[in-house]
């Protein structure tokens, strides 16, 4: 039997037990490339399930939407690792309680499909631990290398060609999971901090608070890269901020439901080669 | 015989036109997006495209405009208007469903208050358009009575000739004779001929879907959350598109001095609705999608008498979650049979 | 002949420590530069990145941002929980090309008016030869500019 058929009868027998209450997978899209997000909620539906190569969006911010498990039913979902990742970063900034989630997890290691054992977030610690140490597979490699040995100026040049495009859509932010702000510091205006029009500057100072606010809780499931309009390289940025929390604090993003979130914690000898 | 325009002329005109003061405005590539924007030779041109990520409007609306200076003291208050750059302008290369955008929204900037940022740039833009040979899955134009040739919008009709070497040129109104009679002399007699447009698949019945969102009953049907409920929010869709409208204005600076600027807003955010108080009467994503597509479809013919779309499918093409018009109208042309 | 630059300084300080210390250089008549603009705050632990970037859209051309040495917080651990964020945003804010020499980071006590008063002649020094943030002035004049097209 195909990973698909496997899991959609998991699906369909989680969903017929009575075991959750929704499935949240991936159907057939527009076109014969695309898949989309669907929620499935009675056993006669799971045939619409769709998994292969394609599936490639983190369906995880879909479980911080308002309302969605606070009956304390559980919902299962389809997750990548990265997915995992998210859902045990959301559990430690307590957005919502992972033993509400079954996950049905996969992996698409160069495109193959790959099914993951286990359904709750512990099952996978060894898994994400094991890709703490890895080295990520990033898609644009060489242009960050390039990037970072551009002088300041250069880099301000390239950065301000690409965010020059940003058309403010907020796609980065609305399709990431951890960006679950019920009012984000844009959307606050008293005070006002930063520019609301996507003028250059408005548009640099967005990119500069979202990465930010993303440092160390980024995942880098790619899912903002693929949603700006305007292909804005932002998992460049990101990936540049993941290495930097894993080389200065030995952190990485959502390996327990535990773990301190690195920007609220502090060590007392954290480096300060910077400070006079 | 008609008139054509050879490929190879094309730099000529560019610069004929740049010279007489005119800004050349085509599709062209921007750090891995195409826009488009002003260009001073005919090789930045990009006229192989489908279309352009980005929608014409912002040649005519930008996505933030300045509209006044302020400054308060004690003694007065002073204003200074910012106006919109003046000057002629020749968009080439534009799409039938982009020019047609332009001519969907003119009702609408023009209706009480006459928009001068708008129509100072309508007026002193010459729109030339060139048919498509080709589309892709997303493009819809003819199931909004559209086509890849319309002329509606444009001032001059480029038809893409058979051997791909130049184009067929139909003057439509005064204002594309007029430029094009400074480039006459670049323009030859011809009978090569143009090629075929492409076939756009008709995807919905635009007028079985208007009678069913007229119907009050479907206001509240389930059907709306079921076909939005993997929406998250963002405003790709109407940032895109080259007929969404909305704007908001806002003071940007402190309390004394700042400029007013007019910048695009989205019916797909939150915010759009959000009251003071914190009420939301569009408290849910379902509402705001169904907003967007009664506006389209239902509101805005009823005051102008024509769907606020041309069927570019920008907004299916570049949503991160795979919706779209065109899944919402196809859905609701089965609900209407 | 035009003026010769004069940088702009934000420095956002403590007022436990940096600011008290900045108050010492003051009593003890220490002459200083006067291109610094001092925003006091109750802790190194409130200064939020967004004031950084508040600044710089004020046209600063550099930043100083201080607080008490580590074990001295009047609040225990506030300068901890800031020295981490500094780290993460000063490589953000180096990777998108802001010159990390335009913002500074000390730990300055209430009884080090000296090296308040150093510093600030040092780091003024140091952002006079640097120049004027250009680029992000550039930003700037756009904003206060008609459209484009």
């Amino acid at each position: 039997m195909s990973i698909e058929q496997q899991y959609r009868t998991r699906a369909k027998e989680l969903l017929s037990a009575g075991e959750v209450k929704m499935v949240i997978g991936y159907g057939a899209g527009t076109t014969a490339e695309r898949r989309r997000p669907i929620f499935i909620t009675s056993p006669d539906e799971t045939e619409r399930l769709v998994l292969d190569s394609a599936c490639i969006a983190n369906l995880s911010g879909y479980l911080v939407t308002e309302g969605l498990l606070s009956d304390e039913k559980r919902v299962a979902v389809f997750l990548r690792p990265e997915g995992i990742r998210a859902l045990n970063v959301l559990a430690a900034e307590a957005q919502l309680d992972p033993l509400q989630v079954v996950i049905i997890g996969f992996d698409l290691p160069k495109g193959e499909l790959k099914s993951l054992q286990g359904s709750s977030v512990d099952d996978f610690t060894d898994l994400l631990g094991a890709l703490k140490e890895s080295t990520p597979d990033v898609d644009g490699r060489e242009l960050l290398e390039k990037i970072e040995k551009m002088s300041p100026e250069e880099r301000f040049a390239f950065w301000q060609e690409e965010f020059s495009k940003c058309i403010k859509c907020y796609a980065c932010r609305q399709a990431c999971p951890m960006c679950y702000c019920r009012r984000c510091i844009v959307d606050s205006n008293q005070p006002q901090w930063v520019n609301t029009s996507s003028h250059t500057l408005g548009n640099f100072e967005w990119n500069i608070v979202r990465a930010f606010h993303l440092s160390g809780r980024c995942v880098e499931c790619g899912n903002c890269d693929r949603a700006c309009p305007v292909n804005i390289p932002l998992r460049l940025i990101n990936r540049k901020m993941a290495q930097e929390v894993l080389d200065s604090f030995n952190h990485f993003a959502g390996t327990s439901k535990t773990q301190e979130p690195v920007l609220a914690s502090f060590k007392k000898d954290d480096s300060e080669t910077f400070i006079l | 015989m008609t008139k054509i325009l050879f490929t190879d002329k094309l730099d000529s005109c560019v610069e004929r036109w740049r010279s007489a003061g005119m800004t050349v405005i085509g599709p062209v590539q921007r750090a891995n997006s195409s826009v488009y924007d002003a260009v001073k030779s005919a090789s930045e041109l990009d006229l192989n495209l489908v279309l352009t990520d980005r929608s014409i409007k912002e040649l005519f609306f930008p996505q933030s405009e300045p509209m006044l200076r302020y400054a308060i003291t004690k003694a007065e208050i002073n204003t200074d208007e910012f106006l919109p750059p003046s000057g002629p302008r020749i968009i080439f290369g534009a799409r039938a469903c982009d020019a047609s955008g332009l001519a969907i929204d003119d009702p609408l900037f023009g209706w009480d208050y006459k928009d001068e940022y708008w129509f100072q740039r309508r007026n002193e833009s010459v729109i030339v358009t060139i048919a498509c040979t080709k589309a892709d899955e997303f493009c819809m134009c003819t199931s909004l009575k559209l086509s890849p040739d319309s002329t509606k919008g444009s001032d001059i009709l480029l038809r893409p000739l058979e051997n791909n070497k130049g184009w067929q040129v139909e003057e439509l109104t005064d204002r594309g004779r007029e430029a094009f009679k400074s480039v006459a002399d670049l323009l030859q007699e011809g009978s090569d001929p143009a090629a075929a447009t492409v076939t756009v698949p008709e995807k919905f019945n635009a007028d079985a879907c208007a009678e069913w969102l007229k119907n009050p009953e479907n206001f509240e049907s389930r059907f709306w959350k079921e076909i939005s409920a993997r929406c998250i929010g963002c405003g790709s869709c109407t940032y895109l598109c080259p007929t969404c409208h909305c704007f908001d204005i806002q003071d940007e600076g402190g309390s004394f001095e700042g400029i007013r600027r007019k910048n695009w807003d989205s019916c797909s955010f939150a915010l759009f609705t959000m009251h003071t108080s914190g009420h939301n009467p569009r408290s849910t994503q379902s509402a705001r999608w169904r907003q967007r597509i009664m506006h389209k479809f239902n509101y805005f013919p009823g005051k102008f008498s024509a769907n606020s779309c041309s069927g570019c499918g920008r907004c299916t093409r570049e949503c991160p979650v795979d919706m779209g018009i065109t899944e919402t109208l196809q859905e609701i042309s089965k609900l209407s049979q | 002949m035009s003026e010769p630059f004069e940088p702009k300084i934000t420095a956002f300080v403590c007022t436990y420590c940096t600011y008290a210390g900045a108050d010492l250089a003051g009593t003890s008549r220490l002459k200083y530069a006067p291109n610094v603009r001092i925003i006091r705050l109750p802790c190194t632990g409130r200064i939020s990145p967004m004031f950084i970037l508040k600044a710089l859209q004020k046209g600063a051309d550099g930043i100083l941002i201080s607080g008490c040495h580590p074990g001295d917080c009047h609040f225990t651990h506030g300068n901890y929980h800031a020295r981490r964020r500094w780290m993460v945003f000063r490589a953000l804010l180096s990777f998108t090309g802001i010159p990390e020499e335009r913002i500074k980071y000390s730990w300055i006590s209430a009884a080090e008016g000296l090296k308040f008063a150093d510093l600030i002649n040092n780091i003024t020094e140091d952002i006079r030869k640097l120049g004027p943030f250009d680029q992000y002035h550039k930003l700037i004049e756009e904003t206060q500019a008609q459209a484009s097209l």
